[in-house]
């Protein structure tokens, strides 16, 4: 191995290609070197920084191993993964592209709730009627607790949902959810509403950096000149 | 650190046998509850707090089983399963493992510690019984050798005689006495309801506006709302709950806001934190504005600290705060706390305990049974515990 930093980059999807268009903007084209399938690459024009493609989720977690030391992901995926309060890794720039808001959504046959106030007050009602707690289904078991501890919600567990968790409210296997959204057509279409303080986070992608290396000139190169292609 | 030294080993087991000692000269019967559990009659009953530290897993067949995170549930169902008469007079102690995931990964005195503690089911006399858990949890620790500490007590108890003795709707006591753990949501609430905060609209406004001018009943408008935007009911409520909560919120639109004594009198009784004896006149001089249930919680609360003097226990140094009580939501009555100092100026609990009266119904008893209890973190007693954490 060399000193060099390592960048992940997201392998597939809209973000894959929206990064890159944004580093081609910025002076850096992407290569992959190896196969033309390979997973790993380089930044033409900056040298010390390796490529590493991986999944946004992957990235997340790379980011908190420190696996890797810089990486484009979702704020959604590395809030579920590093809390604010860990000096493991922070946001270095909001890149403006692929946003997603983390919202509560309840079945929207529940015409009597508004707010997460409501909704401590129903999981009241519905542990005495059911003698179980209220069940929200989610991929975002951390961002899900924080959000609901910071706002004095209780009475719920998490089921963690893998896929479809729109789904859930009808199938019945939870009562309420906590996901992304883009557009709501989503939600809407499975007969759900977001609460009106629902909206856990405003997510964007973002390039974020171990703070162990946040302070380096080829990192802060980095940074500068991706703000400018904003 | 992957494991205890035969040095260490002796030193927590004879540890823990000096407090169940003290347990069990009590007469308390000294058991060992199971220590996987069935995840879900377990979580249910705890705070997602702790069931997002709690080991849960699937066993070869299927069953959702966990690492018991605590040792009050378990101690719960070894009685229920034991006891023909579960009602009857029952007094448990325990010496065992209890297991949380840590952050800490590092450390895994952490995630699995030792956990000494008591139960007494079925008591007949509060007060006395309430001093008896907290007298034995302080002979337990001196058992232990553990003597600088304080003291915190509280009683959830009073705050809802307190909101039962306000003229005020049912459904605000429920509101009230829910967001009491929480002082920021707390405050809003009592602003809301005394008119202080201005009626903004919200999503629902329309519907309400639709309801307060419909000239069906709340239930028929429910339905009819449903059918006409094709809705089914689903998720585990019914129309009538719905309906239900939708009219209590048009009721406070029309109704008279909280009056500002009343306001005052919740802010004064929060306010309390005193010694218990100078807490007991605090108390009354609020009471003489009252009447009836709150007048007889504070009978109890009196008739406690008594019996904690009985015990031999000096009540000076304690503390009593009406704003005290534990996040593990099941406590319903009195509740301590047993803090000691680290080095810097730090604190953590050592021990801490309270009454819980609803628990063994909640799982399967087919009364009321009074159940008070304490669990004493044995790990952090260790001579060398302290500046670990």
């Amino acid at each position: 191995m060399s000193g060099n930093l390592t960048l992940a980059l997201p392998s597939k999807g809209r973000l894959r290609e929206s990064a890159e268009a944004m580093f081609s903007r910025a002076g850096f084209d992407i290569v992959r070197t190896g196969s033309a399938r390979g997973y790993r690459g380089e930044v033409k024009g900056l040298s010390g920084i390796d490529v590493a493609f991986l999944s946004a989720s992957e990235i997340a977690q790379s980011l908190r191993d420190g696996t890797v030391d810089l990486g484009v992901t979702g704020e959604d995926l590395l809030r579920e993964t590093i809390a604010p309060d860990e000096p493991v890794a922070d946001v270095m720039l909001r890149l403006g592209f692929g946003p997603a808001d983390v919202v509560i959504a309840v079945p929207e046959c529940w015409l009597d709730v508004a707010f997460v106030s409501d909704l401590d007050q129903v999981a009241a009602e519905f542990y005495e009627s059911h003698g179980r707690r209220l069940r929200v289904a989610t991929k975002y078991l951390a961002l899900t607790r924080r959000f609901f501890a910071d706002n004095g919600v209780t009475g719920y567990r998490i089921v963690e949902s893998l896929g479809a968790t729109e789904g859930a409210p009808a199938s019945g296997s939870a009562e309420i959810i906590v996901d992304i959204t883009t557009t709501g057509s989503t939600l809407k279409a499975n007969r759900l509403k977001i609460l009106d303080d629902g909206l856990i986070l405003r997510s964007e992608a973002v390039l974020a950096a171990r703070q162990a290396i946040a302070a380096r000139p080829v990192v802060q190169n980095l940074r500068d000149r991706l703000e400018l292609a904003i | 650190m992957t494991g205890k030294s035969s040095t260490e080993r002796r030193a927590i087991d004879a540890l823990n046998a000096s407090m169940t000692q003290v347990f069990e000269a009590a007469g308390a019967e000294f058991i060992e509850p199971d220590i996987i559990q069935p995840a879900d009659v377990f979580l249910e009953r705890s705070g997602e707090h702790i069931r997002s530290r709690t080991y849960v897993f699937t066993d070869p067949s299927g069953a959702q089983l966990c690492l018991r995170p605590d040792l009050t549930v378990p101690a719960c169902r070894y009685h229920l399963e034991q006891e023909a008469d579960p009602a009857s007079v029952a007094r448990y102690c325990y010496a065992g493992k209890a297991f949380r995931h840590s952050r800490d990964t590092g450390n895994t005195s952490l995630r699995e510690f030792d956990q000494v503690g008591l139960e007494l089911f079925g008591g007949a006399n509060t007060a006395q019984d309430d001093a008896e858990a907290l007298a034995l949890t302080l002979s337990a620790l001196k058992a232990a050798e553990v003597s600088a500490y304080s003291i915190q007590l509280g009683d959830l108890g009073l705050f809802s005689a307190l909101l039962a003795s306000i003229d005020m709707p049912e459904r605000w006591r429920t509101r009230l006495k829910r967001q009491f753990w929480r002082p920021r949501a707390f405050r809003d609430l009592i602003n809301q309801l005394t008119g202080r905060t201005e009626k903004a609209r919200t999503s629902i406004s329309d519907l309400l506006d639709e309801m307060a001018n419909s000239t069906l009943d709340a239930v028929s408008f429910v339905e009819r709302h449903l059918d006409n935007n094709d809705l089914e009911m689903i998720a585990g409520r019914s129309i009538e709950q719905v309906a239900g909560r939708l009219s209590e919120k048009l009721l406070d639109r029309s109704e008279p806001a909280m009056s500002g004594d009343h306001a005052r009198l919740i802010d004064d009784y929060l306010s309390i934190r005193a010694a218990p004896l100078q807490a007991i006149e605090k108390l009354k001089q609020l009471g003489s504005e009252t009447d009836g249930d709150f007048a007889s919680a504070v009978g109890l609360f009196e008739a406690r600290v008594a019996e904690i003097e009985n015990a031999g226990l000096q009540t000076g140094d304690m503390e009593f705060a009406a704003v005290f009580g534990r996040s593990l939501e099941y406590y319903t009555g009195f509740v301590f706390q047993i803090d000691r100092p680290l080095a810097g100026g730090a604190s953590e609990t050592i021990a801490g305990g309270g009454r819980y009266d609803t628990m063994l119904k909640d799982i399967g008893a087919d009364v009321t049974i009074p159940a008070v209890g304490c669990a004493i973190y044995a790990s952090r007693l260790l001579p060398d515990s302290g500046a670990a954490s």
